[in-house]
């Protein structure tokens, strides 16, 4: 098994967290190592060319942290709160890199030039939401975990309902508000720069 | 997918426009509470009148809020589309993993890459990390579901050529089967341009960790290198040079209780060689090279385009001082702190200490902990290396590698003698050849100058120039397979000289003579293993009287004697002297003309009185023209000195000085002063000790100038004693001889000289019985 001292590591830390706490930044950085690991296994037991979703890399990385200390996880959404943060990092590096490659150094900064920013390519777009969903940090951090958990975490509805301790209605209500308050959020900057 | 489904849930139920109204009026945390709220309470109304009018309401209570929800509401029908749409794109790709663990981590990429898979093998997890890279065990699923050993190489190596490099040896590689030789299975390039090598799998211990965890005793160890020598010599037979023996690409595994080392990586070393040139810095030097402790002195000078098989006896050597020691000869530490040049220099130069010597250096602690894991009393482990075991590592360690086994064959079977208590090959140097050593590390110029010429004598590889790589590295893959095979044909031959060798010390000598016959002398290169063999070989023939044959092993010596210029020029010119006669009286005189201006241009500017007197005799039996006697005028200046010199040491006054006048007497009666001549061989007939094959010369030699001079019944006479004492020797069974009935060497220049004097006499007596004057 690769990266059994990381699986410590990340027992560890998740220990020491309170129940109420955010997604620490110590475990951060070995959730998202684990992530990668599994991203990598996931895609080599898949055919080659083959993509991944991220739900099925976070719900493995659950089961497999799960399973070697049992007893330490009663608290899931810290767990799924720093994978789904992990992945966000993921996706988002991704993204620049790919914008990079593309264009150069100016991938921060998306020129548009009487474009509609539902033109935009993917890789933009996620850069789009990501700045937006900081913005919804600031506003409502809740808000804003259930959006990293559902987009970047890849988890479904009953899953971020069980990891949060609401009911399921509540889930989709807050998504489908973020969403709204997400993409108004991105078109006003949009509109603001250009 | 199908994961974001808002549709999926159940359709929401309307809620109560009056009950937001109240919800709305009550304070609440944050704007987004209130936003969500009304959000969640217009969403479900489908009917806009109807949504108009409560949100007119909702207004009503806070106006600020609701003109937000109205905008949200006004975007949600796009952000389903908006964000599903991103969903699709998020899944991830093997490139992605890459492309980020590469932005995220750049140093440590090599090290995460368990997981991922790269063409048919899935990485599985790291085994260890190296120089130029890191090993993972991987499984294979197709054409055979496997585990292998998959070594990637680190970022920065030049993909391209490695892999052209590997693909010229894949041919050999593949041709390798031994129990102790890991296999090769496949190399190529990832995507991301990293080359790789796929190697059999060898679950084992390095060998110098498993001697020591066992406590193998010194025979246990050396069972071992015997087997380890007998996979090398497998390889060195397909044409493949390992490059980097060392221990940790030599694994021991057990196998039926037995422990099995395998050597692992070959074809590896070749494959990624040429980044000391093109990185002189010499942290990348250790990195690829690997290890300068393990390297022998040709593969540490900047033209390591000449590497044979005898680079691989060199690192068997320091292997073999290591399980031996505990310790390699130099410091590996040492040697890459010491920079470069130092690096060189030492491996090139410093003679490294004999392995007891090495021991006797050591403090008490140090000799304790390497005598117990060797399971013996710390003065008998010293004593049980001085000697045959010193004398056979030191063999395998020669700077020279003429002076090194020929084979890995040839070091396995002297390791086996060892083991049986027969003796061994191996001689400690004479303090002659200490000496010589000594002037010569004076000389930095010669090792190069010395590895150019025998680059072009062996023609092994065709270009000389490595300013020029790009054409090299063409030339080299054009040569390559021709290489291949010539080496191959090297190998032979070697291990056929070493083989007759053997047969040789059995007394074997015609059996050894039958197998040597074959081998066509181009493929033999100089060598103190193969001179010995042909030097032995001619005698046995010459004293059978088989001039053909023993001409023809006399070529081949005095090709392959040629170990070095300046050292042991004493036994160049005494094989000389028995080759230049022995040719004549083959009647191969195109051969003998041939040689003499071969040895004249490389031996002529010896200081040695043995060399001079030979040198001079040698060049002298047939008429000779100006060009030569001009050449030999330095070496009668030695001979004279040395004649004239009262030192008992330099000037014997006896049988040595006697020769030493003969050379003289010839070199005036060629340059055609007769009267010169006798006086000389007056001088010469008066040394008491006069060898009877130096008095036969005297007569004849005297004949012939005592005829030039016109005094012809003198001559006669001293022809007919001359002629008796010759077929007198020659009737009898010819034998090596000694000072008291002359030495063969000495005896067979006498029928030459007879054969001239009698021709010269029948030439006067025609010219003095036809002469009308």
């Amino acid at each position: 098994m690769p990266n059994f001292e990381a699986q410590h590591d990340v027992t560890r830390v998740l220990q020491s967290q309170s129940p109420e706490g955010g997604v620490s930044e110590e475990l951060l950085p070995l959730v998202y190592k684990e992530l990668r690991v599994l991203a990598a296994s996931r895609m080599a037991r898949e055919m080659g060319g083959q993509t991944l979703q991220p739900t099925a890399l976070v719900h493995e990385a659950w089961l497999r942290l799960q399973s070697n200390s049992a007893p330490v996880w009663h608290n899931r959404a810290h767990f799924f709160g720093a994978a789904s943060e992990a992945m966000r990092r993921i996706l988002i590096e991704r993204a620049r890199r790919k914008l990079r490659l593309k264009r150069g150094n100016r991938a921060e900064h998306v020129s548009i030039d009487n474009v509609d920013v539902a033109q935009t390519l993917p890789d933009d777009r996620i850069l789009l939401i990501d700045e937006a969903l900081t913005r919804l940090g600031a506003a409502d951090p809740e808000l804003a975990q259930i959006v990293t958990l559902k987009f970047f975490g890849g988890l479904t509805n009953v899953e971020v309902a069980e990891a949060l301790g609401v009911t399921e209605r509540t889930i989709y209500n807050k998504w489908t508000f973020a969403k709204a308050w997400l993409l108004k959020s991105i078109n006003e900057e949009w509109n603001g720069e250009a | 997918m199908g994961r974001h489904n808002p549709d999926a849930f159940p359709v929401f139920p309307p809620a109560s426009a009056l009950l937001c109204e109240k919800l709305l009026s009550q304070p609440m945390s944050a704007d987004t509470d209130k936003e969500q709220l009304l959000f969640a309470a217009a969403l479900p109304i489908t009917d806009p009148g109807e949504r108009e009018a409560f949100l007119k309401r909702a207004s009503a209570a806070d106006p600020h809020v609701c003109s937000r929800v109205v905008e949200m509401l006004a975007h949600h029908d796009q952000s389903d589309r908006f964000f599903s749409e991103c969903i699709t794109n998020l899944a991830i790709d093997e490139v992605d993993v890459l492309e980020v663990a590469e932005l995220v981590s750049a140093k440590s990429v090599v090290g995460e890459m368990a997981g991922i898979r790269i063409g048919r093998y899935r990485l599985l997890r790291q085994l260890g990390e190296g120089g130029c890279g890191v090993v993972y065990l991987a499984e294979q699923e197709v054409p055979v579901r496997r585990r292998v050993a998959f070594k990637l190489i680190k970022l920065g190596m030049d993909t391209q050529n490695v892999i052209a490099r590997f693909d010229t040896e894949r041919q050999a590689l593949a041709m390798m089967d031994h129990p102790n030789i890991a296999k090769v299975l496949d190399g190529g390039a990832t995507e991301s341009g990293r080359p790789y090598f796929v190697l059999e799998l060898v679950q084992g211990v390095k060998i110098t960790t498993y001697c020591d965890e066992e406590d193998l005793t010194a025979p246990q160890r050396l069972e071992l290198l015997i087997q380890v020598c007998q996979a090398i010599q497998h390889a060195h037979q397909k044409g493949v040079i390992h490059r980097d023996i060392k221990p940790s690409n030599i694994l021991v595994t057990m196998l039926d209780g037995r422990p099995v080392p395998k050597v692992i990586d070959f074809g590896i070393a070749k494959a990624i060689e040429g980044r000391l040139m093109d990185n002189p810095d010499l942290t990348m030097a250790g990195q690829v090279v690997g290890t300068p402790a393990y390297m022998s002195p040709e593969q540490a000078e900047l033209s390591s385009l000449d590497v044979d098989t005898r680079s691989d006896i060199y690192s068997l050597g320091v292997l073999l001082y290591e399980l031996l020691t505990g310790r390699t000869p130099f410091d590996q530490k040492e040697l890459v702190q010491s920079g470069l040049d130092e690096m060189r220099r030492t491996l090139r130069d410093k003679e490294p200490q004999r392995p007891s010597t090495m021991l006797t250096g050591l403090t008490i602690t140090d000799l304790a902990a390497t005598a117990k894991h060797r399971q013996m009393e710390p003065p008998k482990l010293i004593k049980s290396l001085k000697g045959d075991l010193d004398w056979i590592v030191m063999k395998a360690l020669e700077k020279e590698r003429q002076r090194r086994y020929e084979t890995a064959n040839a070091l396995a079977m002297d390791v086996r003698r060892y083991l049986n208590n027969e003796p061994v090959v191996a001689r400690p140097p004479s303090p002659f050849y200490r000496l010589q050593k000594s002037i010569q590390r004076n000389k930095v110029i010669y090792a190069s100058g010395l590895a150019v010429a025998l680059t072009l004598i062996v023609g092994l590889e065709v270009s000389t120039s490595f300013f020029f790589k790009e054409r090299q590295a063409r030339m080299e893959s054009e040569q390559a397979h021709a290489n291949e095979m010539l080496l191959q044909k090297m190998v032979k031959a070697r291990e056929t000289v070493t083989e007759a060798g053997v047969l040789l010390s059995h007394g074997a000598s015609a059996e050894a003579d039958a197998l040597v016959k074959a081998i066509p002398v181009e493929l033999l290169s100089p060598s103190r293993e193969s001179s010995d063999v042909f030097r032995q070989l001619g005698m046995w023939n010459l004293l059978q009287r088989k001039w053909k044959q023993a001409a023809n092993r006399y070529i081949v010596l005095l090709q392959v004697n040629q170990v070095d210029k300046n050292d042991r020029t004493d036994q160049a010119t005494h094989d000389l002297l028995f080759a230049a006669p022995i040719l004549i009286e083959a009647g191969d005189i195109a051969d003998y003309e041939r040689i003499r201006l071969a040895a004249l241009a490389r031996l002529n500017t010896t200081t040695s009185v043995g060399a001079a007197e030979q040198l001079i005799k040698t060049s002298l039996l047939l008429p000779a023209d100006d060009a030569i006697l001009k050449q030999l005028e330095p070496l009668e200046g030695v001979v004279k000195k040395a004649l004239a010199s009262r030192d008992p040491a330099v000037n014997d006054r006896s049988q040595l000085a006697a020769w030493r006048s003969f050379a003289l007497s010839l070199l005036e009666y060629r340059r055609g002063d007769f009267n010169a001549a006798v006086t000389e061989l007056g001088v010469c007939s008066s040394y008491p000790g006069q060898s009877p094959a130096c008095v036969a010369g005297t007569h004849l030699l005297l004949s012939m100038a005592l005829r030039q001079l016109g005094k012809a019944e003198q001559a006669d006479e001293e022809l007919a004693e001359g002629r008796a004492m010759v077929q007198n020797r020659f009737q009898e069974k010819l034998e090596s001889g000694n000072d008291v009935t002359g030495r063969i060497e000495g005896w067979i220049v006498t029928p030459i000289l007879l054969h001239e004097a009698e021709s010269l006499a029948n030439t006067s007596t025609w010219l003095r019985t036809g002469d009308t004057k």
